[in-house]
């Protein structure tokens, strides 16, 4: 128990440490774009017709606290982003926290439940794939994986998205119906919601399937050779039961281990495909804010909520794995 | 050789063969077996003859191509035009070699005044090989410093033949896009383009892996623990996002040039922490056999130990993990310029070629546009089934596993 509670605290330790390393890294970044808030802000008013001079800009400047050292904006930005408060959007002027609202959670949602899928399909798949010995069901396996990998997802989406357009005249975009795009939660609009969200969830499970099939496939055929198997089935230990209790047990703690780093896959390709589908997600949110109106402020939000959500998936699992795995626990930093 | 008529595969028939070709396998080489090995495999062989042609087609992409690219080469006469294949026979009777007809644009009181294209099929354009076309130039090396004097150019050689053309007019195996560029030489130039962009990041992310892998496979310990984590920060950033921070950090001013060059150096700084911990991985395997304490008896310094004899232990392992991140490279590419973030419009890369189809328009009416896509798909099947099946001929117990 002690042993367990000292992984856990050092495990935690290291998620912060990593978040705050990352948040950095992103920070940084941010601060290297060119122009800052204020300059934007005002460029943008400019643009509105309203004359803007130097001085605006400096008085602006001291308003968002741009005048301070870099060191101090970084420390007081992320003790205010633990705290879920990130200020206001540069360009929108409105809190983020509120403009992302729900919006984070529904992404995070879809990226989840893809990820869910992913691993219920291939998990099977890949067993299957590295024990059956008919040639053909391998081959057809490893070649839907492939394809996975190489079909690129939007033009899965378009194909679907064509597809029902002409089959059922709706064309499945968005994720909110028209007119439940702004009512407040209720059981209508939770069906609504979940009659489109299956339609990215379905696009991005797809590549995601293919990569953690080669995972699965490529662990597996490690472990069935080996000769612990080879023991067990001497012990007299066969078919499904063999093959759960030990090579599988085995293969999937490494999965287990990176499915932090796969929802960080899955993130990347959710502006993809919410630019086709033309989801106003935070994926949609974060390519509007990186690709056009270039608010850093909006957009560093959305990449530490991310990582956030990453570096608590990536402490859970390794949280479950010592709990399932004395070794682990032993290991301090694993 | 002789020793590619020996199964590996089974001990059997091994021990049945003679004594020559059993001498050929034990003194193989490991290349040597990797090949026999790689050969035997029918998908991974004919992945990588897909995977050569694309390649080729890459590299003599301006001769192949019977247009320019850009949009000096435009067909203003066939814009949004369908594919074009050359016929050996019409109502006229036959002839040997390929040709199209005519198309004449008219427009008078009779169509209302809009421009409509009619085939004359009484006139015959014949296909020509080898004919004179735009000029272009290979090997040409330019670099701009700071200050004039800096500059550094190597010429290079130009060339205005190409494979094949027509003779009055064009011809457009592929059709032609909404600005009437042939679409047959921008996916030749695109598969360059993406290529080019894969292996400058493949390498960048090779040589950090290779460095920072193998410092912390070498010395362990706290070294080690400092280096994975760092490593697994940077693997948590979500790398989109991130290309697109760094993306937005590009001016608008840039050259083409440029911002391909940035884009394959961010692909590279991003693809690293992969691939440094399998090096590291390996190392930490290695670094406990008795060669490296030998060689350390005999005083070699640590970078000695690791370029001459840790490396040289995984050479193939890590051709292997070369050629399995390369889609990697290709799709990230892809992924940044589908969301107009990586290269645009005027350069030719597949991912430029791929946001071209995204409207309903295009999947109604233009179905040619897709061709590309195929293009990009069989690039990426094809390094797929080659990385796969390297990995299998590079694993020496992959035979007695099965």
């Amino acid at each position: 128990m002690l042993q367990f509670a000292r992984f856990a605290f050092t495990r935690a330790f290291l998620a912060m440490f990593t978040l705050i390393l990352v948040s950095f890294i992103v920070f940084s970044l941010m601060e290297l774009v060119p122009g800052d808030c204020a300059e934007r802000y005002l460029a943008f008013k400019n643009t509105q017709g309203s004359g803007i001079s130097l001085a605006d800009i400096e008085t602006e400047r001291i308003r968002l606290g741009l005048d301070q050292p870099y060191l101090t904006r970084w420390v007081s930005w992320i003790g205010n982003a633990f705290v879920g408060e990130f200020g206001n959007s540069c360009i929108l002027r409105l809190n983020i926290a509120d403009l992302l609202g729900e919006k984070f959670y529904i992404s995070l949602g879809i990226c989840l439940s893809s990820l869910l899928l992913a691993y219920l399909i291939a998990v099977p798949a890949g067993i299957l794939s590295v024990t059956s010995k008919s040639k053909t069901l391998n081959n057809s396996i490893r070649f839907v994986s492939y394809l996975g990998l190489a079909m690129p997802n939007f033009l899965l989406a378009l194909m679907i998205m064509l597809f029902s357009t002409i089959m059922f005249g709706d064309s499945l975009t968005g994720l909110f119906s028209a007119e439940f795009r702004d009512a407040p939660w209720s059981m209508e609009r939770v069906a609504d919601f979940l009659s489109r969200a299956w339609l990215p969830v379905f696009i991005l499970g797809w590549s995601a399937t293919a990569f953690a099939l080669q995972t699965v496939r490529a662990l597996m055929s490690d472990e069935v050779g080996k000769l612990y198997v080879t023991a067990a089935e001497a012990r007299g230990v066969t078919g499904r039961r063999l093959l759960w209790r030990y090579p599988a047990r085995h293969a999937l703690g490494p999965i287990i281990n990176s499915l932090g780093f796969d929802l960080n896959r899955i993130f990347n390709e959710l502006p993809i495909v919410a630019l086709i589908l033309t989801l106003t997600d935070a994926g949609a949110l974060l390519i509007d804010a990186l690709a056009r109106s270039n608010d850093q402020q909006l957009a560093g939000a959305i990449i530490f909520l991310l990582t956030a959500s990453i570096v608590a998936l990536n402490f859970i699992t390794d949280i479950i794995l010592a709990l399932t795995d004395p070794r682990v626990r032993r290991s301090i930093l694993g | 050789m002789a020793i590619e008529s020996i199964d590996v595969g089974s001990q059997t028939t091994a021990a049945d063969l003679d004594v020559k070709t059993k001498e050929d396998y034990f003194t193989a080489s490991q290349g040597q077996l990797i090949w026999t090995r790689f050969k035997k495999n029918r998908s991974a062989m004919f992945g990588a003859y897909v995977l050569m042609t694309l390649i080729l087609a890459g590299i003599f992409s301006p001769f192949i191509s019977p247009y320019d690219p850009n949009i000096a080469g435009r067909d203003k006469e066939y814009m949004n035009g369908a594919p074009q294949f050359g016929s050996f026979c019409d109502d006229n009777g036959c002839s040997a070699i390929p040709f199209l007809h005519t198309q004449e644009r008219s427009r008078s009181l009779a169509t209302n005044f809009r421009w409509v294209t009619t085939v004359n099929k009484d006139k015959r354009r014949y296909i020509t090989f080898l004919p004179k076309g735009w000029e272009y130039t290979v090997l040409r090396f330019e670099m701009n410093f700071p200050g004039k004097a800096l500059d550094f150019v190597i010429p290079g050689f130009t060339f205005d033949r190409h494979l094949f053309g027509a003779t009055e007019g064009k011809v457009h195996i592929f059709g032609t896009d909404s600005s009437g560029k042939d679409i047959f030489s921008r996916t030749l130039h695109a598969i360059n383009t993406s290529l080019a962009v894969g292996t400058i990041g493949v390498f960048i992310a090779f040589f950090l892996a290779l460095f920072i892998g193998g410092v912390s496979g070498f010395y362990g310990g706290w070294i080690d623990s400092v280096l994975q984590m760092i490593t697994d920060a940077i693997r948590t950033v979500p790398a989109i996002p991130l290309f697109m921070a760094l993306a937005a950090f590009i001016p608008d001013t840039w050259s083409a040039e440029e911002r391909f060059f940035f884009i394959s150096i961010i692909l590279g700084l991003i693809g690293w922490p992969t691939l440094a911990r399998r090096v590291r991985t390996h190392l930490l395997t290695e670094r406990n056999q008795e060669y490296v304490l030998a060689a350390e008896l005999c005083g070699a310094r640590p970078g000695h130990i690791i370029r001459r004899h840790l490396l040289p232990s995984f050479t193939s392992y890590i051709i292997v993990d070369l050629v399995i991140s390369f889609p990697y490279m290709v799709l990230s590419e892809t992924a940044l310029s589908f969301i107009g973030l990586g290269l645009k419009d005027p350069v030719n890369s597949l991912g430029v070629m791929l946001q071209n189809v995204t409207s309903a328009d295009v999947l109604l009416n233009y179905q040619w546009y897709f061709i590309p896509v195929l293009f990009f798909m069989a690039l990426v099947l094809a390094f797929v089934f080659v990385g796969d099946g390297l990995r299998d001929a590079a694993d020496p117990y992959g035979d007695t596993k099965r």
